[in-house]
């Protein structure tokens, strides 16, 4: 296998206005995206010769946002995902910038994830449901319709298992609201939220409070992949790609029975031997976290802490700035905003970039960061990146 | 009866499951090439990819474990808004070990409800024709 490692980079970030409710459609906010992404690469859109999106039937095709950019690129292509797909499709891209086939690629999520479609459910019609999830009649008629049931019977189990807490999962919530505490786009900028307060507040489906929560919204992000030589002639700072990996695993996307084994459990260490490195090495974190729970198992499958010791971990405060892994330094999706897991890669860019250097948000000497995405245990993908 | 909450859809693939438990049985899919059972079922093995598939009936005596478990303060679908607090749990079927079940523990309060809770199921009607397998506490 040809190796990539340091041969693709990420050129350009951007993200549309992040609201409850946008007033707006997808479309209207993918254009917003691409155009700040584009504008922070130095890029025009006739550059792009790749558009890519994943959704959940919730976005606008990447053939509209070519068209509305005025371009005729020569790949458009439309997946459905959520957690995990960004990694996916930037690897898409890479394949095909490999295979001569395209030169730069423009990858988006844009969503109204708020004021349209919940993933958190809400005013779905009962049957279609059963038939839209794979299985979905041996869970819907038990009134399991909401990921935070499905996350919970996970998170319950491997709590059971591993000794973790409900204190272990504030102080993921806590650490990453104290972040968005300097990012005046994050949704809870100026909420920060203490230990005291996260106990006190009532359970809407133990083990989670609203917390645990991921903050649902509308927004739409971008990504602009192109290859590191012609990264080398443009106006931003690349970003390398060293690692990146995916992994399908477990039977059933929505009923989960087999809590041994999660998909990220694969992915880690494909991607750690891609990027030659390993957890020690890394100093900045993005974890995908719909739930504070899954930011937990994440840390044990990725090797931060072995099973068993993650919740002194957290509670050491290794994910705050300072501790041994800053994480979700925007503040995550659960306190920053949700574009199932784009907005969580456009800080892990922003971080290995310096680009908020002179600034208390900076993680300092961050050379090398992380990104893990998260469907659920069945579907994982994570990338490791360089300034 | 309970007219509100969502019954169960029958499928080419899971209607043996459902007929059984209109009647009170509980009927397992199970793959003739690894004799795995393959739950939820499907339109074949889940485990292997094997196409020879069978039913096989578990009676009406059913015992397991609570596996792992959550609690619903909040209706995340329709019909359910008068069993708050709703526990839905996996449950281990203690003859089966692999093969394991979602459904809801009935009447159990939130103080009881534990990891390794002895359950047994009973089945809910949901219409004249309809039923839905559930548990209780043993």
């Amino acid at each position: 296998m040809v190796s990539i490692k340091d041969r693709y980079a990420i050129v350009g970030v951007g993200e549309s206005e992040r609201s409850k409710n946008s007033g707006t459609t997808p479309l209207h906010m993918a254009l917003d995206a691409a155009r700040a992404a584009l504008n922070d690469a130095g890029l025009e859109a006739k550059d792009i010769d790749g558009f890519m999106s994943y959704s959940e039937h919730d976005s606008c095709s990447s053939h509209q946002l070519a068209t509305y950019l005025g371009v005729r690129p020569k790949y458009v292509k439309d997946i459905m995902g959520g957690g995990s797909s960004t990694e996916m499709l930037i690897a898409d891209a890479v394949g095909l910038i490999e295979t001569g086939q395209v030169n730069t690629v423009l990858i988006y999520r844009s969503m109204n994830g708020r004021s349209g479609v919940r993933m958190g459910g809400g005013g779905w019609d009962v049957n279609m449901l059963q038939n839209a999830f794979e299985g979905g009649s041996f869970i819907i008629p038990y009134g399991a319709g909401s990921p935070s049931q499905w996350f919970g019977l996970f998170a319950t189990r491997h709590m059971h298992e591993t000794g973790l807490t409900q204190e272990h999962l504030g102080h993921v919530c806590t650490s990453f609201y104290e972040h968005a505490q300097r990012n005046p786009k994050a949704y809870f900028y100026g909420k920060p939220l203490t230990m005291e307060e996260y106990k006190k507040t009532p359970y809407l489906s133990f083990p989670f409070n609203k917390h645990d929560f991921c903050m649902e919204s509308d927004e739409a992000n971008a990504i602009i992949v192109t290859s590191a030589e012609r990264a080398k002639n443009g106006k931003s700072k690349p970003v390398y790609i060293m690692g990146i990996s995916a992994r399908q695993c477990v039977s059933h996307a929505h009923y989960w029975n087999n809590l041994d084994e999660v998909a990220a459990d694969y992915v880690a260490p494909e991607v750690y031997k891609m990027a030659g490195v390993g957890p020690e090495d890394i100093h900045v974190a993005s974890i995908y976290d719909c739930y504070s729970w899954v930011v937990l198992r994440q840390l044990e499958a990725y090797g931060f802490a072995p099973r068993g010791e993650v919740g002194n971990f957290v509670a050491e405060g290794n994910l705050r700035m300072g501790g041994k892994l800053p994480s979700n330094t925007a503040g995550g999706m659960l306190s920053e905003g949700y574009t199932h897991g784009m907005n969580n890669v456009l800080e892990i860019v922003r971080q290995v970039r310096h680009e908020y250097k002179g600034t208390d948000r900076q993680v300092e000497n961050c050379e090398i960061g992380i990104c893990t995405g998260w469907a659920g245990p069945d579907i994982a993908g994570a990338m490791i990146l360089r300034n | 009866m309970d007219n509100q909450k969502p019954i169960p859809v029958k499928t080419q693939d899971n209607s043996p499951y459902w007929d059984g438990a209109d009647r009170h049985e509980l009927i397992l899919q199970k793959c003739n090439s690894c004799q795995e059972y393959s739950h939820p079922p499907g339109p074949s093995c889940a485990k292997c990819g094997g196409t020879e598939l069978s039913w096989e009936s578990q009676g009406s005596e059913i015992s397991g474990k609570v596996y792992s478990y959550i609690i619903s303060y909040r209706p995340f679908l329709p019909g359910f808004q008068d069993d708050l607090p709703l526990i839905i749990a996996i449950v281990e079927i203690d003859k089966l070990p692999n093969v394991r079940l979602i459904g809801n523990v009935l009447q159990c309060s939130t103080d009881d409800i534990r990891i390794g809770l002895p359950v047994k199921m009973i089945w809910k009607e949901l219409t004249e024709e309809r039923s839905l397998p559930q548990w209780i506490q043993v």
